[in-house]
């Protein structure tokens, strides 16, 4: 048989559109094994069809589809995991390339369990962060409550500091203890007046002074022979505050002058008087 | 235009067809739906039966995939004569059913060959069946599109079965040179 004038026949046609009698197609098949350019004649029609087909599609009404999946939900089966061999060629049929795992489940639990133990970690790094964050907090405020804690020990030890350096020059057995009460009008004011015979430093202590106004300030006056000589002012410091040295002195008086000081004393403004 | 290939190639869609798969199925309708109704609508003009048709089609593909045998030929091929089966049945029994329809086969054939609707001469194959003889498109509309085999060709046109055989190839061939890009 000639081959060429065979497939040139119409037979390839014909078997193709399904129109060749059950005799011819099982002539063409079996003809077709031994003879491979039918069977590509066969394909490369039948290719020419399916795509002269899709060139010409018209797309049916969009709920067919649905109702076709419904229809035949029960046939499906759950999906597999495929592995795809490299290499095949696509258009070869029969032998099988794909293949499944054969523990798909097992993987299918590994899956899942990763996923889980994703989201518990997940939810785990939420929880520990907020602990952080709380803890961050709270170490933040305890650091400032620390400082502060620190800074009033500081400001305590000094305090301390400058008590027992009073009690120590009250204790003095050289100190002469003068006081100064307050004078007519003015007597509930107190102050003492620590005078080293040694050394001859003045310390003074204000028991109970009367607050200055604002822009005054108390000053120390030694009455030398009757005249007053400066003794120093009262500033801020807590307890005994040192004075100036003075060799020799009658008595003490403290006045209420402007901030400052004076060279000599306002005698009106005078607060306390003592005498050695 | 939806080609094939893009995602499985025709031997891995029919080893996932027939591992009974929901992916598959759902490719395979969205690829070649169009195609498939093209074809239906060709030999059925009446768009309601045809969507039945092309249910029952899909239906057919689905639970017969295990009867395509690949060494035969193309999946779509083999679908395309599923469809064509279907699709010729369906009129064969309407037109059974159809009292109107109680007359000589000639007459049938020659009617229904004459009252086609001018649409379907644009739809799909049809369209290209048009610009052959007219000889040569009667014998296809009445084999191809009507599913007559060639001894009741040869009956209902009144000319030996030979010369049947022979027209026939010889349209096809032709059909084979206007489809040829």
């Amino acid at each position: 048989m000639d081959i060429k004038e065979y497939i040139e026949s119409g037979i390839i046609e014909s078997y193709v559109l399904g129109l060749a009698s059950p005799e011819e197609a099982a002539e063409l098949e079996s003809l077709g094994k031994q003879h491979p350019e039918i069977k590509q004649a066969v394909d490369e029609f039948a290719l020419l069809i399916q795509q002269q087909a899709m060139q010409d599609s018209i797309m049916p009404p969009a709920e067919i589809k649905q109702q076709l999946m419904d229809a035949l939900s029960d046939e499906f089966e759950a999906p597999k995991v495929l592995i795809m061999q490299p290499g095949g060629n696509k258009e070869e049929t029969g032998d099988t390339k794909v293949k499944q795992l054969p523990s798909f489940s097992f993987w299918r639990t590994i899956a899942a369990a990763s996923i889980i133990l994703f989201i518990i970690s997940a939810a785990m790094n939420v929880y520990y962060y907020n602990n952080y964050k709380s803890a961050s907090d709270k170490y933040e405020a305890l650091l400032i409550e620390k400082n502060s804690l620190q800074a009033n020990n500081n400001t305590y030890q000094t305090k301390f500091s400058n008590l027992e350096q009073s009690i120590n020059i009250l204790q003095d057995s050289a100190m002469r203890v003068v006081k100064m009460p307050g004078v007519p009008g003015k007597q509930d004011n107190l102050a003492t007046v620590y005078w080293d015979t040694k050394t001859k430093d003045v310390y003074v202590l204000a028991n109970n002074l009367q607050q200055t106004p604002a822009g005054m300030q108390y000053q120390l006056w030694a009455i030398v022979d009757g005249n007053p000589v400066d003794a120093g002012l009262i500033g801020d410091c807590d307890g005994v505050c040192k004075m100036k040295n003075i060799p020799k002195a009658q008595k003490f008086a403290i006045t209420l002058e402007k901030k400052g000081g004076s060279p000599t004393p306002n005698l009106k403004a005078m607060v306390v008087l003592g005498k050695v | 235009m939806l080609e094939s290939g893009n995602k499985y190639s025709e031997a891995e869609l029919v080893i996932l067809l027939k591992e009974r798969q929901q992916s598959a199925f759902s490719y395979l309708y969205d690829n070649y739906s169009g195609a498939i109704y093209s074809v239906i609508l060709s030999i059925i003009p009446d768009r309601e039966l045809a969507n039945d048709v092309l249910q029952e089609v899909f239906v057919k593909i689905w639970r017969q995939i295990d009867s395509y045998d690949a060494t035969k030929g193309r999946l779509f091929t083999w679908m395309i004569n599923v469809t064509r089966n279907a699709s010729i049945d369906t009129i064969r029994s309407k037109a059974f059913q159809n009292s109107q329809q109680n007359r000589e086969l000639t007459e049938t054939v020659y009617e229904s060959a004459g009252s086609i609707d001018t649409n379907i001469d644009k739809i799909g194959l049809r369209k290209l069946v048009h610009k052959l003889k007219e000889e040569y498109k009667t014998l296809i509309e009445l084999a191809y599109f009507q599913g007559y085999t060639q001894e009741e060709i040869s009956k209902i046109m009144g000319i030996p079965l030979g010369t049947v055989k022979t027209r026939l190839r010889t349209a096809l061939i032709q059909l084979r040179q206007i489809i040829k890009p």
